[in-house]
C-alpha cells in the first residue's frame, strides 16, 4: 500500500508501534493466524493430504478421487462415490503394505455429519472431535478454522475495498472542493440512510448471496464513512504553506496530491481500518447469525453462536465456548492493533509541551 | 368543507334508500316451512366424560397479551382469537363429533339441507342465552352476516369470506335460520357454518374496530372474560347457570371454574413455570425437549405427568416440492432418485430424537388417505438406476454426475425457515455422496413463500395445513398449471387426475369419492414430484396431577388444549398434591407415556413395517 517512500515521521511512527508490544505481538499473533486459516483445506479435511498408493502419490486435497481408486466399496456396493481417506487409512496399517496415508490433523471437513456416535449430535469433545461436533455432527474445529479464514478475508479484502474507495472519493470532494463536493456530499448523505440491513435482505431475494454478491453489496456502504475523514483532511492540508509552496514551484496536480497531499492525510486512513475491519468481522457474523450471510452450509462464525444459543443447546457449552472465544480473540487482537497504531500515530507525541 | 360532505350524501342516499326497499320487502317473503325434514342427532357419545366434576382453576400461558378482543378486524387473527372462540364463541351451528365425525346439533337443534346442496335450514336452540340474558335468535346469525359484509370491520379477508361463502343468511323466523352458500357442495354444513354475534349490542357504524377494541361482549359460551391485568393475564370465568351446560353433547365439557392464561413470552420460561407448579398445562413442541429434559423433580415425584398421545388429525401437506415448470426435474427418473435419496430415518434418529414419522400420503390423517401406499424409503441403488436412466451416469471433475449433454445434477433449494437448515444441510451431504448437487438457499419466509406461489423455485420445503377434507383441487388441478400465485406449486395435472378431483368435489357417493382420492393418491406418489417430510400426528403435553382427563384424554380430531375442554381439576387430588408438594413427598412416578386410544401409532408402524418388509 506503500507506494510513498516513508517520510521520516512515518518512519517513527512505525517504529513506535513496534515498540508498543501488545500491539505489535497481536499483529504477529492475527498474521501468523491469517496465514495458517490460508492452509485450512491441509488442517481439517477429511480428504488426505498425500495417498501413496501403489506406488502411485495422490494429493487428493483438492481433487475428487472416487473409491475405485484405492479399491474401496461403499456399504452400498459403490466404488464412485468419493474415497473414504480414513478407512483407507486404518486399512494400510492394517494390511502391513507399503501404501500410506497422510491425513490432516483434524481429519473431517467443516461440512460432513459424523453419525457415528450412539447419541445424537451435537457430541462433547474428545479424541475424535477435539472441540466437539455440532447439532448437524459437523466438527466444530473445522468449521471454527474455515470459519476464521472466511471472516478475516472477508474483512480485509471488504476493508481493503471500502478504504481505498473510500480515501479517493474523499480526497477527491476535498481537493475539488465547490460544487462537486457540494453535490457529492448530498448524495453520500442520501446513500448512507439506506437500511443496509434490508438491501441485504432484499438483495438476496433476487440473487443468492456467495461471497462476492456479499462483499459487493456491503461495500457499497463501507466506503461512507472514509470519505468524511478524507474529505476534511484534504480541506485542511490544500491550504497549508507547504502545498501552497509545491505548488508556486509549479508542480502538477498528481504530484501535489500523491506526493504531497495524500501521505499527510494518512493518519485517519491507517488508524481507522483496524476498527473497520471489526467492524466488518462483526458484521459478516450478524449476517450469518441472522441467516443473510453467506449460505448454508459455509462454516460461519456466526452460524455457530445461533446453533449455541438455540434453545435446545444452552447446556451444550462446547458450543458456545469455541466460536464466542474465537470472535473475542480475534476481535481483542485487531483492537489492540488498531489501539496501539492510533497510539503510535497520535500527533501529541510532537507537542512540545509534553 | 362541505364539498365532501355533500358528495358524501349523494352516494349514501341512493344505498340508504336501497336498503330501506330490501327491509320493506323482506318481510313479504316468508317461507312454508312444512316440507322440511328435519334431521338431528342425540345418539353419539357425550364429547366429554360424563363423570367430571365441576370447579379449580386452571393455569395456562399465552405467548403475548392479546392486542384486541375482538374476532374480527384488526390484529384479531393472533392466538387469543383462539382461546376466546374455545371458550367463549366457538360455537358452530351443527358440528362434527370429534371422535365420531358424525353431525351433531349444537347451537341448531335440527337440521336441514336442501337438494341443491347449498341451502341449509337450522332450528336454532330456543334455550340458547347471551350471557347478559338476552334470548339468543336467528337474527344474531344475519347479523354476523352482515358484519362480515361490512367495510367498517376493517377486515379484508373476512370481506372476502363473506363474499365466497355466503349467498345469503336469512332469519326465516326468530329460531329458524335459513343459510345459503355460494356454490354447491357435498358437505354443506361444514361449507356455510356461520357463528352468531349479539345484535342488542354490536352496531356497524364506522369505528367499528376502535369501538370494540377492548370491549366485553355478552357471549353465547360457557366462560366470560372476568379480569384482564393489560400485558399480564386475563381470566375466564364459569358461567355457573349457562344454558347449555346440560346438554347430551356438553356433559362433562367446560368443568374448570376459571381459567388463568398468564403471559409467558419465551416457551422455554414458561416451561420453567411448569416446572415450579405454577401452570397446569404446558405443551411440549420440540422433540429434543420431550427426548432429553422431561426427567425433572416434579415427573420424578409424581406432581407431574408426561403424556405423548396419538391423534388422528390431517397433517397437511409437507415436504420437498419439486417444480415441474424446471428441466431437471421433467424427468420422472430424476425425480424418483430424489425420493430414494432421501434418508428420512437418519435424520429422524440423529437431528430428532426419533420422535417423527414420514408422511407417505398426501392426505395424511384424512378418511381420503390412501393406506396402501408404502414410502420410497432410502435406497441409494434404486437411486442409482434411476439417474442412469434419466442420463447421469458420469461423475463430473467434481464428483457430480453429469449426463450426456455435460448438464451437472445441480439445483438449488429454496426455503423460508431457518429452522430446517440443520436438516438440509444434512440432506445436502447425502445427495452429495451420491452425486447429486442440492444449493441452499434460505428466503425470507414470505419470498419463500411467494417465490413457492411463483413457481419461481427448483424445489423447495412446501408446508400446507389441511381440514379434515383435503382440498386435491387447488393442488393439483391442470387448470391452475396455466397461471401462477396459487398451491399447485409444482405445475402438475393431466386430464385424468383432473376427473379423479372431480369425483371427490362434486360426486355424493361417499365410495366413489374415496376410491378417486385413493386412486389420486397412488398417481401423486408415483409421480413423485413430493417427497414427503415429516408428521407428528400427536400431542406432547405435561400437566399437574390434579388435572383429571377421561379415559382417552381428548376426542380423536384434536390439535391443541384448547380444542376440547375435556379435563377437569379434582379438588381432592389437589389437597394431595399441595401436601405432597409441601412436604417434598413422591406420589409415585406416572410411567405410562405414549398412549394410543384412537390407534393411530399402531396403523403408522404397521405400514412402515409392511415397507420395510418390502
Amino acid at each position: 500500500m506503500m507506494v510513498w517512500r516513508l517520510n521520516p515521521i512515518t518512519r517513527k511512527r512505525l517504529q513506535r508501534f513496534r515498540r508498543i508490544r501488545r500491539g505489535f505481538y497481536s499483529f504477529a499473533i492475527l498474521l501468523t493466524l491469517t496465514v495458517v486459516s490460508l492452509f485450512s483445506n491441509f488442517l481439517a479435511n477429511r480428504r488426505a493430504i498425500v495417498v501413496s498408493y501403489e506406488g502411485t502419490l495422490y494429493f487428493p486435497t483438492f481433487q475428487y478421487h472416487d473409491m475405485a481408486t484405492f479399491a474401496q466399496q461403499d456399504e452400498y456396493g459403490f466404488d464412485d462415490v468419493e474415497a473414504d481417506y480414513l478407512a483407507l487409512q486404518a486399512r494400510f496399517a492394517a494390511d502391513a503394505s507399503n501404501n500410506w496415508v497422510l491425513m490432516p490433523p483434524v481429519p473431517f471437513d467443516p461440512y460432513e455429519p459424523d453419525f457415528d456416535y450412539a447419541e445424537p449430535p451435537p457430541n462433547a469433545p474428545d479424541s475424535r472431535h477435539w472441540f466437539g461436533t455440532d447439532s448437524q455432527g459437523r466438527d466444530v474445529l473445522a468449521r471454527l478454522l474455515y470459519g476464521f479464514r472466511i471472516s478475516i478475508l472477508f474483512a480485509v479484502t471488504l476493508v481493503f475495498v471500502g478504504q481505498v474507495s473510500g480515501t479517493a472519493i474523499g480526497s477527491l470532494q476535498g481537493f475539488i472542493g465547490g460544487r462537486f463536493d457540494i453535490y457529492s456530499q448530498r448524495f453520500i448523505e442520501v446513500w448512507s440512510t439506506l437500511p443496509f440491513l434490508y438491501v441485504v435482505i432484499l438483495l438476496a431475494t433476487f440473487f443468492r448471496p456467495g461471497f462476492l454478491l456479499l462483499l459487493a453489496i456491503m461495500a457499497l456502504f463501507e466506503w461512507i464513512r472514509m470519505t468524511y475523514y478524507m474529505r476534511t483532511e484534504m480541506y485542511r492540508e490544500k491550504t497549508k504553506e507547504y502545498c501552497l509552496a509545491a505548488r508556486s514551484f509549479g508542480a502538477s496536480r498528481g504530484r501535489l496530491i500523491f506526493r504531497h497531499l495524500l501521505p499527510n492525510c494518512l493518519t485517519p486512513l491507517v488508524t481507522i481500518t483496524p476498527f473497520a475491519v471489526v467492524g466488518a468481522i462483526s458484521a459478516l457474523t450478524a449476517l450469518d447469525y441472522l441467516g443473510y450471510g453467506l449460505p448454508a452450509p459455509t462454516p460461519s462464525w456466526g452460524e455457530m453462536i445461533d446453533q449455541a444459543l438455540a434453545s435446545q443447546n444452552r447446556d451444550k457449552l462446547w458450543l458456545s465456548i469455541a466460536p464466542f472465544s474465537a470472535i473475542s480473540i480475534t476481535l481483542l487482537l485487531v483492537t489492540l492493533i488498531g489501539e496501539s497504531i492510533r497510539e503510535a500515530f497520535d500527533p501529541k507525541q510532537y507537542a512540545q509541551y509534553r | 368543507m362541505s364539498a365532501p360532505a355533500r358528495s358524501l350524501t349523494r352516494l349514501l342516499l341512493p344505498v340508504a334508500l336501497l336498503t330501506l326497499t330490501q327491509v320493506l320487502l323482506q318481510p313479504a317473503a316468508a317461507e312454508d316451512l312444512s316440507a322440511i325434514d328435519w334431521v338431528t342427532n342425540n345418539d353419539d357419545p357425550p364429547i366429554g366424560d360424563p363423570a367430571a366434576k365441576k370447579g379449580g382453576t386452571f393455569y395456562t400461558s399465552m405467548s403475548s397479551y392479546p392486542l384486541t378482543l375482538r374476532v374480527v378486524g384488526p390484529n384479531s387473527n393472533d392466538a387469543f382469537a383462539g382461546w376466546k372462540r374455545a371458550y367463549t364463541m366457538s360455537f358452530s351451528l351443527v358440528m362434527r363429533h370429534p371422535t365420531t365425525d358424525n353431525y351433531i346439533p349444537m347451537m341448531a337443534t335440527h337440521w336441514s339441507v336442501q337438494s341443491d346442496g347449498r341451502t341449509i335450514y337450522y332450528k336454532l336452540d330456543p334455550d340458547a342465552r347471551w350471557s347478559d340474558g338476552q334470548p339468543l335468535t336467528a337474527a344474531d346469525y344475519v347479523h354476523t352476516w352482515h358484519m362480515l359484509q361490512s367495510e367498517n370491520i376493517v377486515d379484508p379477508s373476512f370481506n372476502q369470506y363473506a363474499r365466497d361463502y355466503y349467498e345469503e343468511v336469512v332469519a326465516v323466523e326468530p329460531y329458524v335460520l335459513k343459510v345459503v352458500g355460494k356454490v354447491e357442495s357435498w358437505r354443506p354444513l361444514d361449507m356455510f357454518d356461520i357463528w352468531a354475534t349479539p345484535k342488542h349490542a354490536v352496531t356497524l357504524e364506522e369505528g367499528f374496530p376502535e369501538r370494540y377494541n377492548s370491549a366485553v361482549l355478552p357471549v353465547q359460551g360457557p366462560y366470560v372474560l372476568s379480569e384482564q391485568v393489560v400485558g399480564q393475564y386475563v381470566v375466564f370465568s364459569r358461567l355457573e347457570d349457562w344454558w347449555g351446560r346440560d346438554k347430551h353433547y356438553m356433559q362433562g365439557m367446560y368443568n374448570v371454574d376459571r381459567i388463568h392464561i398468564r403471559v409467558i413470552d419465551d416457551n422455554d420460561r414458561a416451561f420453567d413455570f411448569f416446572k415450579k407448579g405454577e401452570l397446569s398445562y404446558y405443551t411440549v413442541n420440540t422433540a429434543k425437549k420431550w427426548a432429553e429434559e422431561m426427567d425433572f423433580d416434579a415427573i420424578r415425584k409424581g406432581w407431574a405427568h408426561r403424556k405423548r398421545l396419538f391423534v388422528d388429525y390431517p397433517q397437511g401437506v409437507y415436504g420437498f416440492a419439486m417444480n415441474l415448470e424446471k428441466p431437471i426435474f421433467q424427468n420422472k427418473d430424476f425425480r424418483k432418485a430424489m425420493q430414494h435419496l432421501f434418508n428420512f430415518d437418519e435424520i429422524n434418529t440423529k437431528l430428532m430424537s426419533s420422535a417423527y414419522y414420514q408422511q407417505v400420503s398426501a392426505f395424511t390423517g384424512t378418511e381420503y388417505e390412501n393406506r396402501d401406499l408404502v414410502p420410497y424409503g432410502f435406497d441409494p441403488r434404486q437411486a442409482r438406476e434411476h439417474l442412469q436412466a434419466a442420463g447421469y451416469s458420469k461423475r463430473g471433475d467434481d464428483g457430480i454426475l453429469v449426463n450426456a449433454q455435460g448438464q451437472r445434477a445441480s439445483f438449488t433449494l429454496s426455503y423460508g425457515s431457518k429452522g430446517l437448515e440443520r436438516h438440509m444441510t444434512v440432506v445436502k451431504q447425502t445427495f452429495q455422496r451420491f452425486g447429486v448437487e442440492m444449493e441452499l438457499r434460505l428466503l425470507e419466509p414470505g419470498t419463500a413463500f411467494r417465490n413457492g406461489l411463483e413457481r419461481e423455485y427448483e424445489m423447495t420445503i412446501m408446508s400446507r395445513t389441511s381440514g379434515l377434507y383435503p382440498s386435491p383441487y387447488q393442488y393439483f388441478a391442470t387448470e391452475l398449471k396455466e397461471t401462477r400465485n396459487n398451491n399447485n406449486v409444482w405445475a402438475y395435472g393431466t386430464a385424468y387426475t383432473d376427473s379423479l378431483i372431480d369425483v371427490y368435489r362434486f360426486d355424493t357417493d361417499k365410495a366413489h369419492r374415496v376410491a378417486a382420492m385413493y386412486e389420486l393418491d397412488a398417481i401423486i406418489q408415483d409421480e413423485a414430484f413430493y417427497v414427503p417430510f415429516w408428521q407428528a400426528p400427536f400431542m406432547r403435553f405435561l400437566y399437574v396431577d390434579s388435572v383429571v382427563f377421561p379415559a382417552s384424554f381428548f376426542p380423536k380430531r384434536t390439535q391443541g388444549m384448547t380444542d376440547w375442554q375435556v379435563f377437569w381439576i379434582d379438588a381432592d387430588r389437589d389437597t394431595r398434591l399441595q401436601q405432597a408438594m409441601a412436604a417434598e413427598r413422591s406420589l409415585g412416578e406416572d410411567t405410562v407415556v405414549d398412549v394410543d386410544p384412537y390407534l393411530v401409532k399402531d396403523r403408522i408402524e404397521a405400514t412402515l413395517r409392511a415397507a420395510a418388509a418390502r
